[in-house]
């Protein structure tokens, strides 16, 4: 069956840097926005942008994802021809390995995208927050002819540092790259979103295999490399809402920034969709003496405290006289009455007992450093239990740290 | 195989619920914030282990097909049975001139449907009821208690419009059955029934060769004294939406945490269809409270003691209270509603005021602007 467009979505990483979030999942399972996981933003672009053939790479912890995709039903991926695929790395009569790295992951994956002879491949992170229309990427490619099509988008100067950085020319042809450079020479910066012709990135992907010094990665080695022979690359601009939230702090900006459609993250536009398998449950339930401002919430939660500022998925439960602000609780936490949390992420199924305190604004802890407060999915507080600002608990409750 | 069948019935018949009712049947209106009333009996079945269930319809029906789509919200979209959506295919009378005068009436529509059921035993059940019952439990006292037929019957003070009612003895048999009283006595119908497949086979035959069409009058009521007729009590909240009224009193009780908790008690959940829809935003002058609340709504103004269903807009200065608004109801800035039924779609314009009573709540039919 042959697809004009085929996308693989990169979910293999731990995301190390979201710590206890991620100790039993892997990064693009982690609850966002009181609803969502991060890897519904990248399935519902494929879907909305009319790509029907999707390959998912897994590797690390990958039971609550494989649970999370299933048919790919909510995302309208479930056709009978193409549809999402999980890929695991696999042996075969030669033995098999991990995937090493980014590139060796679909290199380990061509027959797959053989099976569908498409023209052009889309790359795709499961780490990120953002709604695009991946059909004007490939449209760009098109039309530019060229070998691979890399989205940017402008960021401030003083931040470009941290990104990968592309200098581009008058018809924004990709003339240089430069990861994380110390003195960018442009504030294009890579979003890791990717189009290649299949047939070049086949030949890349077998000849980068082939070099036993290569960290198999597109950003470190295919990239620099098809630079370097001379292939024509374009750059796509695209300008909206777009964060990486591999850490906990981008993570909870994220969150936050679904509160204010003026920070460009609007998820209420019918136009384009953000899909996700909903839990089933009854509608959320305000008790007489709740307090709820500037705050989102989800289905099946019970909420008498009050909450402000904050991003409440499925099923929580907050206790009369608790008070919420600044903070992300992920689905089926329960904050038992009096507890106060302030700037934390709390996993999911977290108990914080009868009067806790939890995190604290950044003013309270001045002169010393301050950081969010961090709980792993299924800890439980003990009543009374105090928890200081930029501390993280594992599940049993101890410290760990960041 | 020894199971247990559903037949859902969803076809127009007498009732009160003016407006709610012009674009669909009672099975299929909105109820509790992101249901539909069909979503409680059809969930009844699915969580006591039925795979099977007709839904029978009649008349309006557009609304209920679309929600019913193909079962797999209930799990009924299967390869062997599953949801059998039953329209009424051999029905002898003129098409779709006029409802069914009775469950007996249905029946004889889809007979040759009964002849498919692969089950021993048939559950009927009303789309138009509200409740969560223990089917496998009701199921298990049927065949333990030796009944001809089990009547499923609620256990509280509420009356409901064309209901029937019943009297028994201490062993839970039926001795009286009773409809169109002044004043209801006895135990409330609900119109939840568990027979074998072959009794129903043969009652909807007879009945029809007699040209006798209804199950309370012709079946209930002329044969208690020949059949079994056993009463199960259900003491558990159980709602039948047949007045504005009727629908308004119950869609309030949900406020009532106790009533919530055995509604949707997590056993037994009720499934529905999602909305693909965001969280639900309260702003920072907004204020909610005492009300149940749906995802993807926006709240700038005041809601108290009220139902939203997804994607309910209240914008600043507005006022809802005791209101129940359906999906993607508007409420423009300072406009003041109290005892408001909002069909799906409505607007209300800025500063209007719009007020009913809890004894006469106002519903705003469907996309009506005020």
């Amino acid at each position: 069956m042959k697809k004009e467009c085929v996308a693989m979505l990169l979910a293999g990483g731990q995301g190390s840097r979201l710590y206890v979030l991620t100790g039993e999942m892997a990064k693009p399972a982690v609850p966002f926005g009181g609803k969502y996981r991060i890897i519904d933003f990248p399935l519902s672009n494929c879907s909305n942008s009319g790509i029907d053939t999707v390959g998912v790479l897994t590797q690390y912890r990958p039971l609550e994802l494989n649970s999370y995709i299933g048919s790919g039903q909510p995302w309208d991926l479930d056709g009978s021809t193409g549809g999402v695929h999980i890929l695991p790395p696999y042996m075969d009569s030669k033995g098999g390995t991990w995937y090493k790295g980014t590139a060796n992951a679909i290199y380990q994956n061509i027959g797959f995208v053989d099976y569908y002879e498409p023209d052009y491949v889309v790359i795709l992170s499961g780490d990120h927050i953002y709604k695009m229309d991946y059909s004007k990427m490939v449209a760009r490619h098109k039309e530019s002819g060229a070998a691979c099509t890399i989205s940017v988008m402008e960021v401030p100067w003083e931040e470009a540092p941290r990104f990968g950085i592309m200098s581009v020319n008058e018809d924004d042809m990709i003339t240089e790259f430069a990861e994380k450079p110390k003195a960018p020479k442009s504030n294009l910066a890579s979003m890791g979103i990717y189009v290649f012709s299949w047939k070049t990135l086949r030949q890349y992907l077998t000849e980068d295999e082939a070099d036993p010094t290569s960290e198999n990665d597109f950003g470190k080695n295919v990239i620099p490399a098809m630079l370097e022979n001379g292939e024509k690359m374009a750059a796509y601009r695209f300008a909206g809402y777009w964060k990486d939230v591999g850490t906990l702090e981008s993570l909870w900006d994220a969150n936050m920034d679904m509160l204010s459609p003026e920070s460009g993250l609007d998820l209420h536009d019918e136009s384009w969709p953000v899909y996700a398998r909903s839990v089933n449950a009854p509608p959320t339930f305000l008790g007489t003496g709740s307090r709820v401002a500037h705050s989102a919430f989800n289905r099946g939660s019970i909420l008498d405290g009050d909450v402000q500022n904050s991003v409440l998925a499925s099923n929580v439960r907050v206790g009369k006289g608790a008070r919420i602000s600044y903070s992300v609780l992920l689905p089926g936490t329960v904050v038992e009455e009096n507890a106060v949390v302030e700037y934390a992420i709390l996993g999911e199924d977290c108990r914080i007992g009868v009067g806790c305190r939890v995190g604290g604004a950044p003013e309270d802890t001045a002169p010393s450093p301050w950081g969010l407060t961090v709980l792993a999915p299924h800890c439980r507080l003990p009543d009374g239990k105090q928890v200081r600002p930029g501390i993280m608990l594992d599940r049993n409750g101890e410290e760990v740290s960041k | 195989m020894n199971g247990l069948h559903g037949i859902i019935f969803s076809y127009e018949k007498r009732n009160n619920l003016r407006e709610l009712t012009e674009i669909r049947s009672a099975a299929s209106i909105p109820f509790g914030g992101r249901y539909r009333a069909v979503d409680f009996a059809l969930s009844n079945l699915v969580n006591a282990g039925v795979t099977d269930v007709g839904v029978v319809l009649h008349g309006r029906y557009q609304s209920m097909l679309d929600h019913l789509g193909t079962g797999k919200v209930w799990d009924l979209s299967r390869k062997r049975g599953g949801l059998r959506v039953l329209p009424p295919f051999n029905y002898q009378k003129d098409w779709g001139a006029m409802p069914f005068r009775g469950k007996i009436e249905a029946l004889s529509g889809v007979r040759s449907y009964l002849n498919t059921i692969r089950q021993d035993y048939v559950a009927l059940m009303d789309g138009d009821l509200v409740v969560n019952l223990p089917m496998a439990e009701i199921f298990e006292e049927h065949l333990k208690s030796g009944a001809d037929i089990t009547v499923v019957c609620g256990d509280d003070s509420f009356a409901t419009e064309d209901g029937t009612y019943y009297e028994k003895d201490e062993s839970g048999r039926i001795t009286e059955v009773l409809y169109n009283l002044h004043s209801p006595r006895g135990y409330r119908g609900l119109e939840v029934y568990i027979l074998s497949t072959e009794l129903l086979k043969e009652l909807v035959d007879d009945c029809t060769a007699k040209d006798q069409y209804s199950w309370r009058r012709d079946v209930l009521r002329a044969q208690r004294e020949k059949r079994n007729l056993h009463c199960y009590v259900w003491g558990g909240f159980a709602a039948q939406i047949r007045s504005v009224q009727e629908y308004y009193d119950r869609s309030m009780q949900l406020l009532d945490p106790e009533i919530r908790a055995e509604l949707f008690t997590p056993e037994r959940p009720i499934r529905a269809k999602g909305a693909d829809k965001s969280s639900t935003y309260v702003g920072a002058e907004g204020r909610c409270v005492n009300s149940l609340v749906a995802e993807g709504c926006r709240i700038e103004g005041t809601v108290e003691n009220s139902i939203l269903f997804p994607g309910v807009v209240v914008e600043e200065g507005a006022v809802i209270r005791n209101c129940v608004l359906f999906k993607e109801t508007t409420v423009r800035r300072n406009a003041r509603l109290s005892y408001i039924i909002a069909d799906k779609n409505v607007e209300i314009l800025a500063d209007r005021t719009l007020m009913g009573h809890s004894t006469y709540p106002i519903v705003l039919a469907k996309s009506s602007k005020v």
